[in-house]
């Protein structure tokens, strides 16, 4: 069995945000920083987040590689394309979200937001009729918080009713 | 609650009272009673990433056996792993407490069960220190200037230099070692910022100290271009602009904040 550290890759990513006025006065926001690959050391300055997919699709290439030193040719190329599939997916969706973050933090809370919607929605179909959901659901930003808590009471009163029917049972 | 210079002096009193103590940044060394903990005293060098890793997650509520060998040798399951950290642990014991009995308690790791943690009381930690200070710093910055002066020489003092050089390629070492020297370059920038009227050459010292351990870090050009043109040094001002413009297109491929650049214009139209 191999070690786990063998198949592992760190990065260390240090954002710092800068935000200033723009010469016509509009609010700017810029991202600066350095992304660290922990066990090899290498080290990469960026701007632009696009530069640290990059970076960190080349070291789990090499990861991949190494991991293959053994293999045949033919097998090397198979695993190789399905560790890159697999970063391509990684790479484009949970980027997104940070990219977005970049680009517009207020962008950012709002789908967080709606996740909650979401949810709220699936509870309601489940709950609706014990609970007043739609009021959840025109919630402002502000009761985001609130709503959350409430739903974790929920949960744990779930929980115990659960408990309370398993020891009926028995 | 003690005043503030107390506590200062508290924390670094411990320093030479301390039965045991430990120096993390920039390098790595421990001294019992006084006396420095040689490197054939440690033994095997797992002894000492333990001690380190103990360090590092003093904190933590107490560490699971199993999950310290994951974390530092990645092989909990194996028997290996195991043995790794049972004479690492003995390792220690015998460095710390070279008289302990054995089977009597430890003094400086509290173990319950199969749980471990480092008792914080009897050891002296220069990391644990550069955080107790900072603390005082940023608390009085706004209302005691003097004490946050004083506070953040003491804490940029112990900062010799990144968190345990040795262990750089260490997964279970970074988040420590950023953390540390985010609080050092804060504390940095911090100080020089107070400094530039009152003293701008101690504030020019600090603002290059901050470009040794980063040197795109623009706040410490832009603080030095405002401590020579306090000075009336204007061409150096505009020659650390300059620095400050090569060096952001050469990393980041960008060019100064619009609050550098309007200092700049201030310093070539006087």
């Amino acid at each position: 069995m191999s070690n786990r550290k063998e198949e592992t890759a760190s990065f260390m990513i240090r954002f710092t945000q800068k935000i200033f006025e723009s010469e016509k006065g509009e609010a700017q926001v810029q991202w600066r920083g350095n992304i660290r690959h922990v066990q090899g050391g290498d080290e990469k300055r960026f701007s632009e987040f696009e530069e640290v997919v990059k970076f960190i699709q080349s070291k789990l290439q090499d990861l991949t590689i190494q991991a293959m030193e053994n293999k045949s040719p033919e097998e090397q190329k198979g695993i190789l394309a399905k560790s890159f599939d697999l970063w391509k997916k990684m790479a484009t969706e949970a980027p997104k979200m940070v990219i977005e973050t970049i680009k517009d933090p207020k962008k950012q809370v709002a789908q967080i937001q709606d996740q909650i919607q979401d949810q709220l929605s699936q509870v309601k179909e489940e709950i609706g009729q014990k609970f007043d959901v739609d009021s959840w659901l025109s919630s402002s930003k502000s009761d985001s918080k609130k709503i959350l808590e409430k739903l974790e009471s929920l949960s744990g009163e779930v929980a115990r009713l659960n408990e309370k029917v398993d020891q009926l049972k028995k | 609650m003690p005043n503030p210079e107390s506590r200062i002096e508290s924390i670094l009193s411990k320093k030479s009272h301390a039965e045991i103590r430990v120096k993390t940044l920039g390098g790595f060394q421990v001294w019992r009673s006084g006396a420095a903990i040689s490197q054939k005293d440690w033994g095997r060098d797992a002894a000492i990433q333990l001690f380190q890793f103990f360090i590092t997650n003093r904190h933590r509520h107490a560490l699971h056996k199993e999950q310290i060998i994951d974390y530092i040798w990645g092989n909990a399951e194996t028997k290996s792993g195991q043995q790794n950290f049972k004479v690492a642990m003995h390792g220690i014991n015998k460095v710390l407490e070279p008289g302990r009995k054995s089977r009597s308690e430890a003094r400086f790791i509290n173990r319950q069960g199969v749980s471990y943690q480092l008792k914080l009381d009897e050891i002296w930690i220069d990391t644990e220190a550069m955080d107790q200070l900072l603390a005082i710093a940023n608390q009085h910055l706004l209302n005691n200037s003097a004490i946050a002066r004083k506070a953040y020489y003491e804490a940029i003092e112990l900062y010799e230099g990144i968190y345990l050089p040795n262990r750089l390629y260490e997964d279970w070492s970074t988040e420590e070692r950023e953390r540390l020297q985010l609080a050092a370059l804060n504390a940095l920038i911090s100080l020089s910022e107070l400094l530039v009227k009152e003293n701008p050459l101690e504030s020019i010292r600090l603002a290059q100290k901050i470009l040794q351990i980063d040197h795109a870090w623009e706040d410490a050009y832009r603080i030095q271009m405002e401590a020579y043109l306090e000075k009336g040094n204007r061409p150096m001002a505009i020659k650390i602009y300059r620095q400050c413009q090569k060096v952001l297109d050469e990393e980041f491929g960008i060019g100064p904040l619009p609050e550098t650049q309007q200092l700049y214009k201030r310093i070539t139209n006087i």
